[in-house]
């Protein structure tokens, strides 16, 4: 895609033809991942805000209101703040592994942007690998959670680690395991593909939500995993606050904790974007043919859409952090084990059999033929 | 698999849960000795907010001693400045006027309201859901701002003196007082609804550090945390003191609705319905007010007799107690404070054993102590 | 565990998560369950009885330190010098509104009722000296002196007038025999003298009056 792009760009400025396709080519990988990181970063300093400003909602109060219009420039005000601050590594903590910690985090979060199908042909890189690389990807977070817990030298940013690891770990299986359903009905693992199998029929009825009523189990079910995944609250035992003052980024200031804040808000929204496009329809705008739109409002409505069906469910998540208290490590665990995992199972079942029975047709379909 | 695990050679972890803390409820410095996440022994260290209350009581009149009894408990000030009160005038046989004895009923169980939503708040906000705290809080404010008409404070009230209360109520306390009970009396079941039996809170609680009744009497347990475990041992039905024998409420009791008997949920359950029994009894003394003065005559520099006595209270977090010396001078002889959360840190050692660590904050919450009382 | 009870918990936990959830939304939609009061643009109003700082009015203040007796942590000092007329004046009046604990006592048994709380609250500061509350403005030594002076000076006039009262009697009971109007005139000589002395001892709490400084910004 890359290279097309660069072709075009090539006959767009015919200045250009003299330079070799690979420069080309890396100028535009180069200008890709920049805008993705500037909406990536803007997004998750946004998504603090908005998250203070729902928790003051909730709580009866107000939110950040002081610094900017309506306390929009809240995130900004932060930013600086912790730039400015001093940067402090304890004397006894290994030295490379705490300063490398903060920075896997932060990739195994941002790197999975480039797969999010943003809108119609708004996709950093649609590799046809998409959900395989995704789940690869914010693996690394595990490994870098792991690595802060440990070089930190500190027993409760350790005991923090830990429980992450295991957290993360064991919510990886339910959430690869919900989101078979919708690679088994689109036939591919690239996510412009999965969006693009929920065409057609009116927008909603098109979603994979209403396919069969396995995947309206397993939406919820990804939900819940994904949950526990980016450590919220239910399942924010790793850096629980009030128990573990603040678990395993407890020695960190500065912009290194930036990194790890700045890497769940980013986790929030792969995850929450992930939802939109197996199961709510991703770009698809309701009532219209995104892909038969002139370029431009195509393009724009189509990434409006998905931006406004991702965004509502990450205020849900806001939602249901600031609703319930958080489970303990070995209660965490036990529904990982015992009701997410048997559940994905047997929901993975349940679509290959309905799809095996009614070949790949979904009920919204089915009631669609009857009407002709 | 057990056996295995047991001859694996792993070395205990020594974790300090120190005493800045989020969850400790003051300066409360807990040494935990844990074997992964599991607690072998955990011992709590206090002492960090000694202000010697207790030889500052031998300096001052009695008189000139009320307004540190406010600092003793800060949350409940209201009902440890009548315990100060009524133990005074146990030891010099002063006749209260029944018109304060009301008024100091009505201040003492709105605080009991009011510190069991800050124990109801705190709690649940350690066990992750920040959200009732505001709540409670919210509703805290309201009976701080009756508070502030009554005697101008809003934390260290200083309003009952030796012989009744300062002042008598000010214009539409009482109104004002009904419209707060109104609007107080639909908040405990939304906080029911919204926290309370949510399964999640209901899971972390549940089971978890069950005080049997034999062990809560036998470590002296008291208050919330006694009837948490069944026994229904309340002062002010047991050994009523003031006007208390005037009212009709029941004692609220735990009942292993969701778990064990006597465990966390119990406990919290139990201050949850205190709150509802605290509203109808200042429903009926408003009622039951007489006219009247407000002060006994007590004069200036007041000696009580030679003598002593003990008196207890029923303050919310549980028993306090006052042991008075007097010699006959303006000072006290001495003057010993015996503080519900100090006695209930005497069975956390016990209570802990095998315990997670999320657990031992569940414990330290529903125990629902103070630091200020603990150390004095 | 069986499958009733396995499923059971599942509905469990949704049915109470989402009865929660319902009441936190009602109150992230509702705008008039904000309750945040934006200071310093929105204040509350303290009560009439509320205890802030102190104020002493130095006019009425008899100098009888019963405050200062009774306060539990003495941030109460006060000196005063017995005037001319025998009555206190007051020195200096000093209230260490960083010691004092705001219990009221103080103010329950002034006598005179002078002293009073005000509704002030706000003095924060960055040394601990600006939050002791000077109630008299000229030097204490200053008003020592000058009322020493003034005890010293009424002293002289009452033995220069004793001592007057006295040769005049001396010269009438000399001229016993004679005159009676020099008796008239002793009876009127004693009382002319008393006046003087107490205009000038009230002088100085006058002065220390005009001198004072109502703390503006304490009394709202």
């Amino acid at each position: 895609m890359m290279e097309s792009l660069a072709i075009s760009l090539v006959d767009a400025l015919p200045v250009l033809s003299g330079v070799p396709l690979w420069t080309i080519t890396l100028l535009v990988m180069v200008m890709v991942a920049a805008v993705v990181l500037t909406f990536a970063l803007t997004y998750s300093g946004l998504a603090t805000y908005v998250e203070r400003k729902v928790a003051g909602d909730i709580q009866a109060r107000v939110g950040p209101n002081r610094v900017g219009p309506v306390g929009i420039l809240q995130f900004l005000a932060d930013g600086i703040k912790l730039l400015l601050k001093e940067d402090i590594i304890p004397a006894k903590a290994d030295r490379f592994l705490f300063v490398l910690a903060p920075y896997l985090v932060f990739i195994g979060s941002f790197a999975a942007f480039v797969v999010v199908p943003f809108g119609v042909g708004l996709i950093a890189s649609d590799l046809n690998i998409g959900i395989y690389y995704l789940m690869a990807i914010t693996s690394l977070v595990v490994v870098g959670v792991m690595l802060a817990g440990w070089s930190s030298n500190n027993k409760w940013a350790l005991l923090g680690g830990m429980r992450a690891a295991a957290q993360i770990v064991s919510y990886e299986i339910p959430v690869g395991m919900a989101l078979l359903p919708a690679v088994l009905i689109a036939g591919s693992l690239s996510l412009q593909d999965i969006v693009r199998s929920q065409g057609g029929l009116f927008g909603i009825f098109g979603w994979n939500l209403f396919h069969n009523p396995f995947t309206f189990l397993s939406f919820f079910l990804y939900y819940v995993a994904a949950l526990a995944e980016t450590n919220r609250t239910p399942f924010d035992i790793p850096e629980a606050e009030s128990e573990l003052v603040s678990g395993y980024h407890v020695e960190y200031s500065g912009i290194r904790f930036a990194f790890f804040f700045l890497a769940e808000y980013g986790d929030m929204f792969v995850v929450s974007a992930l939802a939109t496009a197996c199961f709510l329809g991703g770009w698809h705008v309701p009532f219209l043919d995104a892909e038969a739109l002139p370029a431009l409002w195509g393009n724009l409505l189509s990434l409006g859409v998905f931006l406004g069906k991702t965004l509502s469910l990450v205020v849900l998540m806001m939602w249901i952090r600031w609703t319930l208290p958080r489970l303990r490590v070995d209660q965490l665990m036990r529904m990982a084990w015992k009701y997410l995992v048997p559940l994905t199972f047997v929901n993975l079942l349940g679509v290959s059999l309905w799809l095996l029975l009614f070949h790949g047709e979904g009920i919204p379909r089915m009631i669609a033929s009857l009407f002709g | 698999m057990k056996a295995r695990a047991e001859a694996l050679p792993t070395q205990e972890m020594l974790i300090n849960m120190g005493p800045q803390h989020p969850s400790t409820h003051g300066v409360l410095r807990v040494i935990l000795r844990t074997d992964g996440e599991v607690v072998v022994n955990a011992r709590p260290d206090v002492g960090y907010l000694h202000r010697a209350l207790e030889k500052i009581g031998e300096r001052v009149t009695y008189a000139q001693y009320m307004p540190f009894t406010d600092r003793l408990d800060y949350l409940a000030a209201m009902n440890c400045n009548a315990a100060w009160a009524w133990t005074v005038e146990k030891l010099a046989g002063i006749e209260v006027p029944e018109r304060a004895e009301y008024i100091r009923v009505i201040v003492s169980e709105l605080n009991r309201i009011a510190s069991h939503l800050i124990a109801f708040g705190s709690f649940t906000a350690d066990m992750g859901a920040f959200t009732p705290f505001l709540y409670a809080i919210r509703e805290r404010e309201r009976i701080n701002d009756l508070f502030e008409d009554i005697c101008g404070n809003r934390l260290t009230y200083n309003y009952v003196r030796i012989g009744g209360v300062s002042a008598d109520l000010p214009d539409r306390f009482l109104e004002k007082t009904k419209e707060f009970l109104d609007y107080f009396e639909p908040k405990v079941p939304e906080y029911n609804n919204l926290i309370s039996y949510n399964k999640i809170f209901v899971h972390r609680l549940a089971n978890v550090a069950a005080v049997t009744p034999e062990d809560a009497v036998g470590y002296g347990l008291t208050g919330p945390n006694l009837r948490g475990s069944g026994v229904p041992f309340d002062l002010r039905k047991n050994e009523p003191y003031s006007v208390y024998p005037e009212f009709d409420f029941d004692v609220c009791v735990g009942t292993g609705e969701r778990g064990t008997l006597g465990d966390c949920f119990d406990r919290y359950m139990v201050r949850i319905n205190e709150m509802k029994e605290s509203v109808r009894i200042v429903r009926q003394a408003i009622e039951q007010i007489p006219e009247g003065p407000v002060m006994a005559k007590v004069p200036r520099m007041f000696k009580p007799p030679v003598g002593e006595v003990y008196f207890r209270a029923e303050n919310p977090r549980g028993e306090t107690g006052i042991y008075l010396i007097s010699d006959g001078t303006v000072n006290p002889y001495r003057l010993k404070i015996r503080a519900p959360s100090f006695v209930t840190m005497g069975i956390f050692e016990k209570i802990t054993k095998g315990l997670m660590i999320a657990d031992v904050v569940a414990v330290i919450g529903s125990f629902d102590i103070i630091l200020p009382e603990i150390d004095r | 565990m069986g499958l009733k009870d396995y499923l059971y918990d599942i509905w469990e936990a949704v049915a109470t998560t989402a009865k929660g959830m319902r009441i936190t939304a009602r109150y992230g939609v509702d705008p008039r369950e904000t309750i945040t009061l934006q200071y310093p643009e929105e204040r509350w109003e303290p009560s009439e009885r509320f205890r802030g700082f102190l104020y002493n009015d130095i006019k009425t203040c008899t100098s009888c330190t019963m405050c200062v007796r009774v306060c539990p942590v003495d941030c109460i000092s006060l000196e005063s010098v017995r005037g001319a007329d025998k009555k206190m004046v007051l020195a200096s009046y000093d209230i260490d509104i960083g010691r004092c604990m705001y219990c009221g006592l103080c103010v329950e048994v002034c006598p005179p009722k002078s002293l009073k709380h005000t509704s002030g609250y706000e003095k924060a500061s960055v040394d601990r000296g600006e939050l002791i509350l000077h109630f008299i403005h000229e030097d204490a030594g200053e008003i020592k002196a000058r009322v020493a002076k003034q005890v010293a000076e009424a002293a002289a006039k009452a033995e220069a007038e004793k001592a007057k009262a006295e040769s005049e009697k001396a010269e009438a009971e000399k001229a016993e025999d004679g005159e009676p109007d020099s008796r008239a005139a002793q009876k009127d000589a004693p009382p002319s003298a008393q006046p003087a002395a107490p205009a000038d001892a009230a002088g100085n709490p006058e002065d220390g009056g005009a001198a004072e400084k109502k703390p503006g910004e304490e009394k709202e």
